[in-house]
């Protein structure tokens, strides 16, 4: 900060004008949002609109799409299946996540920060090597099946991969850094007297746990959760390549209506629905807890 | 008593079992990958058969891969640029306008963080089907630049938020140009939350899959196409070996990002 003021007396001095009214920038503050404003007009809002105006145009115009949609049994089971995943993916990041956020809170900074690193490089290793490793460790013959063979705990290799097991193993490990890292200051922002007091009050741990901790955290978990929750329903990678055939979900069923069936009219409305779906629980999101939620990467 | 760790009493042990085993979940793919690269072992079997670097050698001689990882790279750099730019001169006005409609048009720029990638991804497919941007360098840099965009501003808008006003008017009170006073005295001190919004943004293009595979043509892909087309034949050690380097890129980074922040704090 120093160095800045320094610089700005430096600037001053420099120039020697005597102190004057303060101009305004030559371009107004809106003219500076406009190039990115366009850039998100032209290639983000026109060109999603226009996919959501197919589904109502093509093959001819109505909602002869929508009906198709809704009334074909595959196409709910695969709604049904994208349901289960996320809120399967959304319990488990969440059962694992409020533990570790808690450890994490309450450790000793400086056997804190390598589990953080560790949690941070899981982050920021690239997707497709995640899944693929999730790939080659839950194979049949792969590292998993092989020790709990080897420990006696089964006799024949379990089906990991091509079900809903893999696409919860690969995707809660995606997803639990989005859940611990926001606990995790919820956890840190809680008065510990809080908790001295309940224990002086001759509250169990038990009844601290349930009356006052989680209480606390519950609206961090909420929050959490619904962003999980969100991201799990148009995920693709990771279903496509954990998830066997029977388990597809919803972002794969519109990559495949225009990817190989080249039927933009489905593809659309598959879309509208997965974005209808998506705000309806983004605003549910802003309306209980606010932005603080959003940019959790 | 809960949030102190001494006084958890047999619960504790029972948390630091869960972060123990949640430690060895995070870590047991990359570690595993980074040592089947180097096995023998055509189908990933560990304990490998024996030590190799065959695998590194295959994925060096094939041209495709290099070729990938550099198309990747300049892609990534053009988006982080553009990003960065776009995204400060959005986020200054957006943090320094009083124009009507700000907080909705803040909203805006953040949407393509929170829509579905695959209907983006289908969308400018379309898109770009039509206007010939299919398989460009262009259209990727656009269709990234798209999803870049949001980290920039988001991140651009609270570094200008944390950044004191008063000193950016001190130096236009000293004389300087409006301009000046924000190249000479704002940028420097916001420098931490521009650096931030590359490399996010260079990530955000770097590691994307959807969009790239909707954008790719036989002539032009990136990397996480090539690796996704690989793997949809067979799980090859090839793979391994091309994850193991991006991981140690990772690691890379990671680190130059906290020796930055490091630098900056002081």
């Amino acid at each position: 900060m120093a160095g800045v003021t320094r610089q700005a007396a430096a600037i001053g001095g420099g120039t020697g004008l005597a102190p004057g009214r303060p101009r305004r920038l030559p371009a107004g503050p809106f003219a500076l949002v406009v190039p990115g404003l366009l850039l998100l007009v032209v290639f983000f809002a026109l060109p999603v609109l226009a996919l959501l105006l197919r589904s109502v145009t093509e093959p001819e115009p109505g909602f002869a799409n929508y009906a198709a949609l809704i009334g074909s049994g595959t196409y709910l089971k695969i709604f049904f299946n994208t349901f289960l995943v996320s809120a399967v993916v959304t319990l488990v990041s969440l059962a694992i996540g409020f533990p570790v956020a808690w450890t994490l809170a309450i450790l000793p900074q400086g056997v804190a920060a390598p589990i953080f690193g560790v949690l941070i490089l899981s982050m920021w290793t690239n997707l497709l090597t995640r899944t693929y490793a999730w790939m080659v460790l839950l194979q049949r013959t792969g590292v998993i099946n092989k020790s709990l063979i080897g420990l006696g705990l089964i006799d024949a290799p379990l089906p990991m991969v091509n079900n809903l097991t893999g696409v919860t193993i690969g995707m809660t490990y995606i997803m639990l850094p989005f859940v611990v890292l926001p606990l995790y200051g919820v956890i840190r922002r809680i008065d510990p007297a809080i908790l001295q007091a309940a224990a002086l009050c001759g509250a169990s741990r038990f009844q601290a746990l349930r009356l006052v901790l989680l209480p606390l955290v519950a609206p961090g978990m909420a929050a959490g959760a619904l962003m999980v929750f969100v991201m799990s329903l148009g995920y693709f990678v990771t279903p496509a390549l954990l998830g066997g055939t029977a388990n597809m979900m919803l972002a794969e069923l519109i990559a495949q209506f225009v990817q190989s069936l080249v039927n933009w009219g489905m593809g659309g409305a598959a879309a509208l629905v997965l974005l209808v779906v998506t705000l309806a629980l983004y605003a549910l999101q802003l309306r209980l807890f606010g932005t603080a939620g959003l940019g959790g990467r | 008593m809960l949030l102190q760790f001494d006084r958890l009493g047999w619960w504790r042990w029972v948390l630091v079992g869960i972060t123990g085993l949640t430690v060895v979940y995070l870590l047991m793919p990359i570690l595993f990958i980074a040592a089947l690269s180097f096995g023998a072992s055509q189908w990933l079997i560990f304990p490998p058969p024996a030590w190799t670097t065959r695998w590194y050698g295959e994925l060096f001689a094939d041209p495709r891969w290099l070729e990938s990882a550099w198309v990747s790279f300049v892609i990534a750099c053009v988006v982080a640029v553009l990003s960065v730019v776009i995204g400060l001169a959005a986020a200054y006005g957006l943090v320094r306008g009083t124009f009507r409609g700000r907080e909705a048009l803040k909203a805006f720029f953040l949407t393509p963080m929170i829509l579905p990638v695959v209907i983006l991804a289908v969308a400018l497919y379309a898109l770009f089907l039509r206007v010939g941007l299919n398989g460009t360098t262009t259209g990727f840099v656009i269709a990234h630049l798209v999803v870049a965009l949001p980290f920039a501003v988001l991140t651009i808008t609270s570094a200008l938020e944390g950044f004191d006003k008063a000193i950016e008017d001190a130096a236009i009170l000293c004389g300087a140009s409006p301009l000046e006073a924000v190249v000479r005295v704002t940028l420097p001190g916001i420098a931490h939350g521009l650096f931030s919004a590359a490399v996010f943004s260079f990530l955000a293009s770097w590691d994307e899959v959807v969009l790239a595979i909707f954008m790719a043509s036989p002539t032009l892909q990136t990397l996480p196409v090539k690796i996704w087309a690989t793997l949809r034949q067979d799980l090859t050690p090839v793979i391994a070996a091309a994850s193991t380097l991006l991981i140690g890129l990772t690691i890379l980074l990671m680190l130059l990002v906290a020796v930055i922040r490091r630098g900056t704090r002081s």
